[in-house]
């Protein structure tokens, strides 16, 4: 059992890889790209020249410039827990703080220079007795000089390569440039710029700029780095080899839209999506199993006609459908208006009791409050779900009928509700602990559109909205947690199965 | 159920034949296929009638949407002297696909509706027959349309556009459109003899032909002005039986209940000011009403739901058929080859069972085009992963059974052994599965088209409902209870029809009593 559960531990890497780099493309070749609606969101009114520095720094920041396999291996490095060459460190916020990464080379640069200047070797010493709140801040101080030299150093190589492009467009080398104004890098240092051209004076006087924003990076670099080395914080994870591999928690990174970690964001919403989908589970084994029994005792006859028809209607009816008139009819004041139409609480929730009272008339409290908020949402999630189920255990308790134990138990005269409930019934659970496993996706997909219809702050709300913006780091978060769970219900299911039954063995 | 009741029972009609009347020919009934068995039994069963009926309900609506539900009249006499008197507006203006499918549907329902006394051939075949055609017309037509946008361009070459000015053009287009079908069809075996091939396909490339001569540089009409035209008493108009196009909208007619007229907002202005609305009510008494109201932006909801037919029946055939095909396919290689390829593939079933497929489908219409052919796709290429399984069993089971050792003793290749020999015997359960999917396809596209994700340009059932409610709250009952009703019928027909099928293939749930 324990080797085979470690085998299927296994292969689910694999999947999760799949899933992601599935999704990574699908997100990649979208027109405008990962970053798209971060380019938008500068708004139509900046500068040409702004906007362009704008983009540059996103590129820079998030690594857009890069192939998008490139891209993906990168973030697969972030969230997998083993991780290759020096230790990151913890920050007295909990961050994971790792060495600067190296500034990409400007374009062009053997236009001006024979050799582009290195990073600077700089050592540093911690002041006598320094606390771990002053080397945090001379870290902060560090970073906060890198990172505006290193924005400065790619806006101005953004600007510079515009003016370039349009030199090189107009003496002749249009075949490097592409269509955003682009240059290719490796030719452009190969070419000998015309320095007689009308272009040139403000096209060097640029490319000074961006060389001297560059040696500047290079140097706050080299400083950030000493520093860094001088660990002013605890390091991060097991070292296993020093200085090449260590294991860590998985790093999911930060919003891209939000600027909030992206764990954060998730650990928001996962319990009210738990919570909805766990109040409707039970209800729907509690309708499903006596239902389904009930047509399966009752084959043939009108019960189980009706019965049957009943579940087909309810799996067909689409659950825009069911939440629109809920919400409508049910919801809106117009009509019925008995449930709140929309969010989890009422607005003055934070001011009720935790649990309801009857001192000063009747007063429902928080947590009613909140279920009231629930009953529409989880009616929609249980319809769907109970209706697959009950013909599942229509169909299991039907074949068992069939077998042979249950004539030997009628030719014995054992009564027939001692052989519905304790011959069949118990042998018709195995498949409903599968099902478990084919329910549960579905219904953390229904309550994708669940959650929007109400408007309750859940993993589908959230994962939408990251759809929309093309947050890359939420989506692919939101769908590595979403597969995991779905990847350890099958799992879960399948070691029940082999629990529930003994002939059942994984060897 | 007592002895008497059994005897009584057993049918009439049931004789014994003697060995001499066997040898006679008397008696002797031609064995059913397999397919043929299992069909009659579903049309047995009321409820698969009642489902294949309400199917049969949208797709004829989903083929004559345009002669049925159209702003342009069928009928117009101008008042003026003029070289055209009469016209008809929505014959003239008929898009090519229109006439095409209008034609198709038309001659293929007579086909399926007579009786075998007359003609012999098969129903199943004639049905395939049918399918055979509109879809090589289809094909046909697509890329004379990809033709058409392309010389719609602005930017084309002029020596292009000077070609396709001439005289010859039009013709030669009509009769490329008839090679490409016709070519196609003496292909596909439709006919056992090269001569009946000939005759069908020949039916075939000239309906193309006619049609895309008859279609040919027509523009797309998207303006109304016949109600003005009335108005001013320049001509008359006779509609067909719903007068409203489904793009034929006018904001000051946003959200009217059912049941009013397009002088609604006038009346009720005419009441605000106090004035006398009895000439106005009179005139309304005549105009034609929105019988299920309008939309957000003054559009006719019921034009818009027969329109919406045709999405919903393609929708639902097209990416089935394509999730069978990727499945069968991958599912077919696993059971066959087992060993290493089969967990290969299997990651990558598993890679889809593991994320909800809505939302693989809403990430992927999130970030694609939104339109109606990249959705089939989508759906098609997201929900194989139940038809691979199914064929994957029974590949399993077939694998080692003597006619499939035997086939590939002879040296079959793969290819044959796979398809001919082994997916006949194996692709009862993905049939009946792919009943089910067709259902779960229309419920997705009802979600993606809620999440305003579904076809941008085209009337949907889901776009409907989900203009029901809005930000501020409002809810519309028209617009929610009509749509999702047709919705709601088109996949438990669907889900009907699957079970219908599965219990006349799986006699095995028959026989369980208590």
């Amino acid at each position: 059992m324990g080797t085979y559960i470690l085998r299927r531990l296994l292969l689910m890497i694999p999947t999760l890889i799949g899933i992601t780099f599935l999704l990574f493309m699908l997100v990649a070749l979208a027109p405008g790209g990962i970053g798209a609606a971060l380019r938008v969101s500068g708004g139509g009114q900046v500068e040409s020249g702004q906007k362009q520095m704008m983009e540059a720094y996103l590129e820079d920041r998030y690594g857009l410039g890069d192939p998008v396999p490139v891209q993906y291996v990168r973030w697969l490095g972030r969230i997998s827990p083993i991780k290759f060459g020096d230790r990151a460190q913890v920050s007295l916020r909990g961050e994971r703080v790792s060495a600067p990464k190296p500034i990409k080379d400007p374009v062009a640069w053997k236009w001006f220079v024979e050799e582009l200047p290195g990073v600077p070797e700089v050592g540093h010493e911690w002041a006598q007795g320094a606390s771990d709140e002053e080397r945090g801040l001379i870290y902060a101080k560090a970073l906060e000089e890198y990172v505006a030299a290193r924005a400065a150093s790619v806006g101005a190589a953004a600007v510079f390569e515009q003016e370039a492009a349009r030199l090189l467009k107009d003496t002749g080398h249009a075949d490097i440039v592409d269509f955003r104004n682009r240059i290719e890098k490796g030719p452009a240092n190969r070419v000998t710029p015309d320095r007689t051209h009308e272009l040139w004076p403000r096209v060097e006087e640029l490319g000074q700029r961006m060389m001297a924003a560059y040696t500047r990076a290079q140097d706050a670099r080299g400083r950030l780095q000493a520093v860094f080395a001088a660990k002013p914080f605890d390091e991060a994870g097991v070292p296993i080899i020093p200085g090449a591999l260590y294991v860590d928690w998985p790093d999911f990174g930060v919003s891209m839209t939000r600027g909030q970690p992206v764990l954060d964001l998730i650990g928001n919403r996962l319990p009210v999506t738990l919570l909805v989908n766990c109040i409707a589970f039970p209800i729907i084994y509690l309708i499903a199993i006596p239902g389904g029994m009930l047509a399966a005792v009752k084959q043939g006859k009108w019960q189980d006609t009706l019965l049957g028809g009943l579940f087909v209607a309810f799996w067909s009816v689409p659950i825009v459908w069911a939440g629109v008139l809920a919400a409508g009819y049910l919801a809106n004041d117009r009509y019925l208006g008995w449930f709140p139409v929309a969010g989890l609480h009422s607005n003055d929730s934070d001011r009720m009791l935790f649990l309801p009272s009857f001192t000063d008339g009747f007063k429902p409290g928080f947590v009613l409050d909140t279920l009231w908020h629930l009953v529409l949402p989880v009616a929609c999630l249980v319809y769907g779900g109970f209706a697959v189920l009950s013909k599942q255990t229509r169909a299991a308790m039907l074949d068992n009928f069939n077998a042979d134990y249950v004539r030997t138990a009628k030719a014995k005269g054992v009564a027939s509700n001692h052989i519905i409930f304790r011959h069949v019934f118990r042998n018709s659970l195995l498949p409903l602990i599968t099902m478990f496993a084919t329910v549960f996706p579905a219904m953390l997909s229904g309550s994708v559109v669940i959650e929007r219809i109400f408007s309750i702050p859940g993993m589908g709300s959230l994962a939408i909205e990251a759809i929309y913006l093309r947050d890359r780091e939420l989506l692919l978060a939101n769908a590595l947690m979403i597969a995991a769970v779905n990847l350890f219900a099958l799992l879960l299911a399948d070691i029940l199965y082999a629990i529930a039954d003994p002939r059942i063995s994984y060897k | 159920m007592t002895m008497l009741d059994a005897q009584r029972s057993k049918p009439a009609e049931t004789t014994t034949v003697t060995g001499v009347q066997l040898m006679q020919g008397l008696g002797v009934q031609p064995a059913k296929g397999f397919w043929e068995d299992a069909w009659s039994q579903v049309v047995r069963q009321p409820r698969a009638i009642a489902s294949l009926c309400w199917i049969g309900l949208v797709g004829f609506l989903a083929a004559f949407a345009p002669l049925i539900a159209s702003g342009h009249p069928i009928y117009s006499k101008w008042n003026e002297e003029g070289p055209n008197r009469v016209a008809s507006p929505l014959l003239r203006y008929l898009t090519a696909g229109d006439a095409m499918i209008v034609v198709i549907a038309l001659l293929g329902g007579l086909l399926l509706l007579v009786p075998r006394s007359v003609m012999k051939m098969k129903r199943g075949h004639r049905l395939g027959l049918i399918l055979a055609a509109s879809a090589q017309a289809a094909f046909a037509i697509g890329i004379i349309s990809i033709v058409q946008w392309y010389i719609g361009r602005r930017e084309i070459p002029a020596d292009i556009r000077q070609a396709t000015l001439q005289p010859w053009f039009r013709p030669t287009m009509a009769a490329a459109a008839a090679v490409v079908a016709m070519a196609i069809l003496l292909i596909v075996p439709t006919f056992r003899r090269l001569g009946g091939r000939l005759v069908f396909g020949g039916i075939v490339a000239a309906l193309c032909f006619a049609t895309i001569w008859g279609t040919w540089g027509r523009p797309v009409l998207e303006t109304f002005p016949y109600r003005d035209q009335e108005a001013q008493g320049i001509a008359e108009h006779t509609y067909t039986l719903i007068p409203f196009s489904p793009n034929e909208r006018a904001t000051n007619l946003r959200l009217l209940e059912p049941g009013q007229t397009r002088l609604t907002p006038d009346i009720r202005y005419a009441e605000s000011q106090g004035q006398d609305t009895s000439a106005l009510l009179a005139k309304a008494e005549e105009s034609p009403e929105y019988i299920l109201g309008t939309d957000a932006i003054g559009q006719d909801v019921m034009s818009q739901m027969i329109h919406a037919c045709r999405l919903s029946i393609s929708i639902g055939l097209v990416s089935t058929g394509i999730a069978v095909v990727i499945g069968v396919t991958i599912g077919a290689l696993m059971g066959y080859f087992g060993g290493w390829v089969d967990l290969l593939l299997f990651r990558v079933v598993e890679v889809f069972m593991a994320i909800p497929v809505l939302f693989l489908l809403i990430v992927a219409a999130a970030v694609l085009p939104r339109n109606t052919y990249v959705l089939m796709i989508i759906i098609g290429c997201v929900a194989w992963t139940g038809a691979a399984r199914f064929t994957r069993a029974e590949f399993m089971r077939l694998r080692n059974q003597d006619f499939v050792q035997a086939a590939k003793s002879v040296g079959l290749p793969l290819r044959s052994v796979l398809f001919k020999h082994m997916l006949p015997n194996g692709v009862t359960p993905v049939l009946v599965d792919s009943s089910f999917a067709i259902a779960a396809a229309i419920l997705a596209e009802s979600v993606l088209s809620y999440l305003g994700l579904g076809p941008a340009e085209q009337a949907s059932w889901g776009r409907l409902l989900a203009s029901a409610t809005n930000e501020v709250g409002e809810f519309k009952w028209w617009l929610a209870t009509y749509p999702g009703a047709a919705i709601f019928l088109t996949a438990l027909a669907y889900n009907l029809l699957g079970e219908s099928l599965r219990d006349a293939i799986d006699p095995k749930l028959k026989k369980a009593r208590v």
